[in-house]
């Protein structure tokens, strides 16, 4: 570390992305000096080169046999086409995307009956038309060629026998004599619904099984938060924040922009408050106190680095000091005093300013946390009046949340033998229930298990039955909103395999009746189900009979379908009161702690990428490079520059972690801006569901107990001698040290409302070929905000899934040829223990004076007349000059021919308006050339021009916070929002000093900081 | 002493230069005419899995293309008629004919027929037929005369630079709308000027980037 020097730039702003950039080590002056990594162009793997040289040789003789002839296609057409499905007109639906508590409204495309691409709904309160990368990737799961097609029993489709009618053979005995006795000794395991359909057919279920145990598990859930809420209100309410009342935020280790729930109206309507249009704007200022570096620390203004476990005394100190400025902050007399680590200044300015604020103030308090640490920020806001505006009620109804003492009851009756039918519906618990409940050992002892998944895990493999679970795309639901707000879930596509979805299956348990998306086959009638030939839309719609009345029924539900909401149905909000004694009781009982807790600190968290495990097999979320760390393909143990250099580690040193008596050895990463003595460890990761999750990382759910389950004192961390490679991106596609970020505060941009001009020296430049004439016609430009990008990721998931861009895998992501087009870089900034972080998304520029087309020996890239800089992939013979050339290092090259052993089931998935690419094609940008088109020529045949906002890029139309602007420069048909956001002061362009003339330009970063800090 | 090349292999090097330069230029000649769409792709014409006749239905009874290539106004598409269209005339017209057997039974068994495909352009060119239709190019002007055809083949090369030359100048090719499915119309003596005003009331600049066909 000593060796460590800061990088130092005319502004003195100093903007590094990683250790090594920041100490100039050898590794990053090769991945900077060198296009790709060392030996990257040589051919390693998988293909040796003399391999491919014989496989070549093969491939040329066949191919000197088969090209004689023409190749035959057919084309097939429907033999009853349906009346609103013409080809090559896409079909948008909404829909409703169900994930433990939350429900995501989409809008879904289908290109002739297959879902292509993901949308949110503008009109759902959850999405508000924009995405995250969890909505985004789901709809790989769908075709995910891994997952189990079949009913198994014992880990096989029994030989001979239909799959499910075995099952539904076999259900029918075991029925009756459990409902013989009232069904005692079975028991559900559920993962977190949230649905009234759900709620109708559970009560089925009990109605038929009165003594049935049913228990709801989520490893990542909002228990915490309930509990917290019931301690200080009386009640289990649903917080709701309202980012975009809020001027003041405080988060406490709360990533609310990413990772929480509800967090793609937070980053919406947080955006909403965040936006500056012109010098004379206010926006709102971010506090955040974490430990782990998360998106919404590197967003905060102001980030005090406290660890997870220091959090709790930070909330207590704060419920006092604004006691002692004069609030009444229920609670505060119950908690102890402080104890050190918390900068008492810091304490106070945020203190001060969330007083300011009063009613428009937000302390909001991360899921991991302790439910005290939720009963303080409850009573802190309403001591602020912040109850009512920036924070409401609700109390859930049709909800089944996650329960993590009923869970350990379950293992203790199972270990009792008091169970002997065990049902689990979606989720794994063999992989991520608590280690100490032991939960693989507790269901062998069951005598019938019956789990219903989408994938073979490893709850799977111990199940006596294994049914497949529809993908939400192909089964009808219905889901309620954090608000309340209700929507129905509908299929785009029949169920590709032999699945049923959670309401069917239940349905089917309850009465034996198997309803389907299709109406029954005789297959199933023949096996003793008794299939009316109704099938499960009508389980929804005997539940919406209830919620939209009888009268006009059928127009109310098709508008329901068609908008994707039913309007006016969220809950009544609650006035929820503080309880000041109950609350003072419970923090009495439940200590925050004063912080002065010593001793190695692990702290568990979802990860951004496979979340709990959910998508442990979906490519694009294992490339997703992680928002902070920019890994991808692994989990790692996470460990701040100072405590690893008092352990003596590197990155990539494989380290064991015990706790408790339990191991588990993971590679160590180093995450500038991390607390001290604190490990983070990522779940979801190590498991062995299919050909992607295998080999990516390792299972840290081994080391997490039912009373510490997101964080814990007194992990021993041993170095094991070993490395391990990981495959992070953040050293790639590096531009040097130039000034690609601009920056300032508000208070400066008010007073100059410049950039720092002084950091580019732009000459007037003279042209070396003869500019074209760009003053006609449909002109395209792009507008980045820097301000409102929360780095999120959303963009980079939203253009993969459009532009049909291939996952590459671990070992060619280590050499730098991840292939998405649009990456999102993340700079530290400052300090190496306590940066500050920022975001910059960057896709092609579409640069006028483009270095790429200058060097292209076969105008394979070159301009059209709108000023796109396109690339022409058949031209294209690899030479890779224009990447090269490429100042903004944004093209991407296929190395190999990374579509070639694509599934046909996956295939299904593609976007059809867009080129799949073969190997030795270079690819970049387009700025959706396709969606382009298709408005170009929606606008020809209704005789018009292409209106303002009518094209979207993907990565635009994903955008939770509304970051990105693009249209029409020239501005046809009147000023476009795109030439209103260029025309703004903060409108720059990188590299301006080069003379490209790009096309993409930024919107420089405004930061609030408050005075009082600002300096220190 | 004896020479050991006799006189005449002076003027190997002029042999061998002028067969250099007539192999040169033959095979450049026989890769530009054999291998260019228009000898490769000009008159094919697979045999379909039902022998339907454009000839008989399009020419001599007179149905309009659109009757069954319902989409082309709409869609980038040109769609393959459904079974059930057929059926709407078949169920009375020749119900029983042996030739329309694997038609009924599409219909019958609901497994769709496969039609060979005739026009084929590569997969990473995309080509819509609307935005043509509505400029005012008729089916005739890539397809021929397709009523004419007994089996369809292609008739013309569809290779890029087809498309460019009318690209460039498409004032022969453009015609009234109402005139679109016609297959036999020729344009007027006065076409120029009628390409004049039609390009400047729609508006049309055919593109010539790459990006207008390849995405």
């Amino acid at each position: 570390m000593s060796s460590m020097k800061a990088t130092s730039q005319s502004a003195g702003k100093t903007y590094w992305r990683s250790l090594n950039e920041l100490a100039e080590t050898p590794e990053y002056r090769n991945i900077l000096e060198r296009e790709f990594p060392e030996n990257a162009a040589e051919m390693k793997d998988p293909v040796t080169r003399r391999e491919f040289l014989s496989l070549m040789g093969a491939s040329a003789a066949l191919a000197g046999l088969t090209g004689c002839r023409k190749p035959m296609d057919y084309i097939v057409p429907y033999v009853n086409q349906p009346e609103e499905v013409v080809p090559g007109i896409p079909l948008e639906y909404a829909s409703t995307m169900p994930l433990g508590e939350e429900a995501y409204g989409l809008v879904v495309t289908a290109n002739e009956g297959r879902p292509t691409k993901i949308e949110g709904n503008a009109q759902h309160p959850d999405t508000q038309g924009a995405a995250n990368s969890f909505m985004l990737a789901s709809i790989l799961n769908l075709y995910d060629p891994d997952r189990t097609r079949r009913t198994q029993k014992n880990g096989v489709v029994e030989a001979g026998v239909a799959g499910w009618p075995a099952f539904v053979g076999a259900w029918a005995p075991l029925k009756a004599s459990l409902a013989a006795n009232g069904g005692s000794g079975l028991a559900v395991l559920s993962e977190s619904l949230c649905s009234p359909t759900a709620a109708r057919v559970i009560r089925e279920f009990q109605a038929a099984f009165p003594q049935a145990k049913w228990v709801t598990y989520e490893p990542v859930s909002n228990e915490n938060i309930y509990a917290g809420v019931n301690a200080a209100t009386g009640a289990a309410r649903r917080p709701l924040y309202h980012f975009d009342k809020a001027d003041v935020v405080l988060a406490l280790d709360c990533d609310f922009l990413l990772m929480e729930s509800g967090n793609v109206r937070h980053a919406k309507e947080f955006s909403r408050r965040r936006r500056v249009k012109n010098r004379q704007d206010s926006m709102n200022r971010v506090y955040a106190v974490e430990g782990v570096y998360s998106l919404t620390g590197g967003v905060a203004d102001h980030r005090l680095r406290l660890r997870s476990t220091q959090i709790g005394a930070f909330a207590a100190a704060l419920a006092r000091e604004l006691e002692q400025q004069g609030l009444n902050v229920a609670g505060a007399d119950a908690v102890g005093s402080a104890g050190g680590g918390i900068d008492p200044k810091w304490l106070k300015a945020a203190a001060q300013d969330l007083r300011r604020a009063g009613s428009k103030g937000l302390v909001v308090a991360g899921r991991r946390q302790p439910a005290a640490v939720h009963a303080l920020a409850c009573s802190i806001n309403a001591a602020l009046g912040a109850t009512g505006t920036t924070v409401t009620y609700v109390e859930p109804r049709d909800s089944f949340l996650s329960d993590r003492n009923g869970l350990q009851q379950l293992v203790a009756d199972i270990n009792g033998g008091s169970v002997d039918t065990l049902v689990v519906l979606g989720g794994d618990p063999v992989y991520n229930a608590p280690a100490d409940l032991d939960f693989a050992a507790a269901m062998k002892k069951v005598k019938t298990s019956i789990q219903l998944s989408p994938l073979a895990d490893a709850t799977s493999r111990l199940a006596t039955w294994h049914i497949p679970q529809s993908h939400f795309l192909e089964s009808w639901g219905d889901a309620r909103a954090a608000d309340g707000s209700l929507s129905v879930t509908q299929p785009l596509i029949a169920p590709l395999h032999e699945s049923r979805s959670i309401i069917e299956f239940v349905h089917f348990l309850a009465t034996g009746e198997d309803l389907s998306v299709l109406a029954a086959s005789s297959a199933t009638v023949e096996a003793g189900a008794v299939g009316n030939g109704g099938t499960s839309m009508d389980l929804v719609k005997t539940t919406w009979q209830e919620i939209l009345g009888a009268s006009g029924f059928a127009g109310k539900w098709r508008r329901v379908l068609h908008d994707g909401i039913l309007s006016d149905s969220a809950y009544a909000k609650v006035a929820a009161r503080i309880e000041a004694d109950g609350l003072s009781d419970f923090l009495r009982s439940n200590p925050v702690g004063d912080g002065s807790g010593t001793g190695m600190e692990i702290v568990f968290q979802a990860s951004p990428s496979v979340l709990d495990g959910r998508y442990g097999n979906n490519g694009w979320m294992q490339e997703l490079p992680d928002t902070v760390t920019k890994l991808t393909w692994d989990n790692a143990a996470l460990l701040s520059p100072a405590t690893a250099a008092a352990l003596g580690v590197r990155s990539e040193d494989v380290l064991q972690l015990s706790l408790g008596g339990r191991q588990v050895e993971l590679p160590a990463w180093i995450v500038p801006g991390h607390a001290d003595e604190t490990v983070t460890v990522e779940l979801g990761y190590g498991q062995n569901l299919g050909r992607v999750s295998e080999g990516a990382g390792a299972s840290v759910y081994t080391l997490r107990t039912s009373q510490d389950p997101d964080m814990a004192v007194g992990v021993q961390i041993e170095k094991t001698g070993r490395t391990y490679a990981l495959a992070g991106t953040q050293d790639h596609h590096s531009m040097k040290q130039r000034a690609l970020l601009r920056e300032t505060t508000l208070e400066e941009y008010r007073r100059t409302g410049e950039f720092h001009p002084e950091l580019v020296h732009a000459p007037h430049h003279r042209n070396m070929w003869k500019a074209h004439d760009y003053s006609e016609g449909y002109q395209w430009g792009m507008a980045i905000d820097l301000t409102t990008c929360i780095g999120c990721n959303a963009c980079t998931l939203a253009c993969q899934s459009e532009n049909n861009i291939p996952v590459v895998g671990k070992a060619q992501v280590k050499k730098g040829r991840e292939m998405h087009w649009i990456r999102v870089d993340r700079y530290f900034k400052g300090d190496v223990d306590d940066p500050e972080m920022r975001y910059q998304p960057v896709p092609c520029m579409h640069c006028e004076n483009a270095p790429c087309e200058q060097v292209c020996p076969v105008a394979a890239t070159v301009h059209d007349r709108e000023g796109l800089n396109v690339m022409v992939y058949n031209r294209c013979i690899g030479t890779r000059y224009c990447a090269n050339n490429c100042p903004f290092k944004v093209r991407r090259f296929n190395f190999f021919n990374y579509t070639k052993t694509t599934p046909e089931l996956r295939k299904m998935g593609n976007n059809p308006d867009v080129t799949v690419r073969s190997r030795g094609v270079m690819e970049k940008c387009t700025y959706c050339v396709q969606r382009i088109n298709r408005a170009k020529i929606r606008a020809k045949q209704e005789d018009r021009g292409v209106r303002d906002g009518e094209i979207q890029t993907a990565c635009q139309q994903a955008c939770p916070v509304d970051a990105i602007f693009f249209g029409d420069i020239n501005g046809n048909n009147g000023t476009t929002e795109v030439q209103r956001q260029k025309a703004s002061d903060r409108n720059y362009q990188m590299l301006e000093e080069f003379n490209l003339r790009v096309r993409t330009s930024y919107l420089g970063e405004v930061r609030n900081p408050n005075p009082e800090l600002h300096g220190t | 002493m004896a020479q050991i090349f006799s006189k005449w292999t002076n003027h190997l090097p002029h042999i061998v230069l002028l067969g250099v330069i007539f192999g040169g230029v033959s095979s450049v000649a026989f890769v530009w005419y054999y291998f260019s769409p228009s000898y490769l792709e000009v008159g094919y014409r697979p045999t379909q899995p039902v022998p339907y006749s454009h000839k008989l239905h399009a020419g001599d009874l007179g149905i309009d293309c659109r009757y069954c290539h319902t989409s082309i106004e709409r869609s980038q598409e040109a769609n393959i008629p459904p079974t059930q269209t057929c059926m709407n005339c078949h169920t009375t017209i020749l119900p029983d004919s042996d030739r329309l057997a694997p038609i009924r039974e599409s219909f019958a068994t609901g497994k769709p027929i496969q039609w060979v495909r005739v026009h084929m352009l590569p997969e990473y060119a995309y080509f819509p037929h609307n935005v043509h239709l509505r400029a005012g190019i008729g089916c005739a002007s890539c397809h021929g005369n397709v009523a004419a055809m007994e089996e369809v083949e292609q008739k013309r090369p569809l290779s890029m630079g087809w498309c460019l030359d009318c690209h460039r100048n498409p004032d022969m090719h453009l015609r009234p709308i109402d005139q679109i499915t016609n297959m036999t119309w020729e344009p007027p003596s006065d076409q120029l000027k009628f390409a004049e005003r039609v390009k400047k009331e729609k508006n049309l600049q055919p593109p010539e980037d790459c990006s207008a066909c390849h995405r």
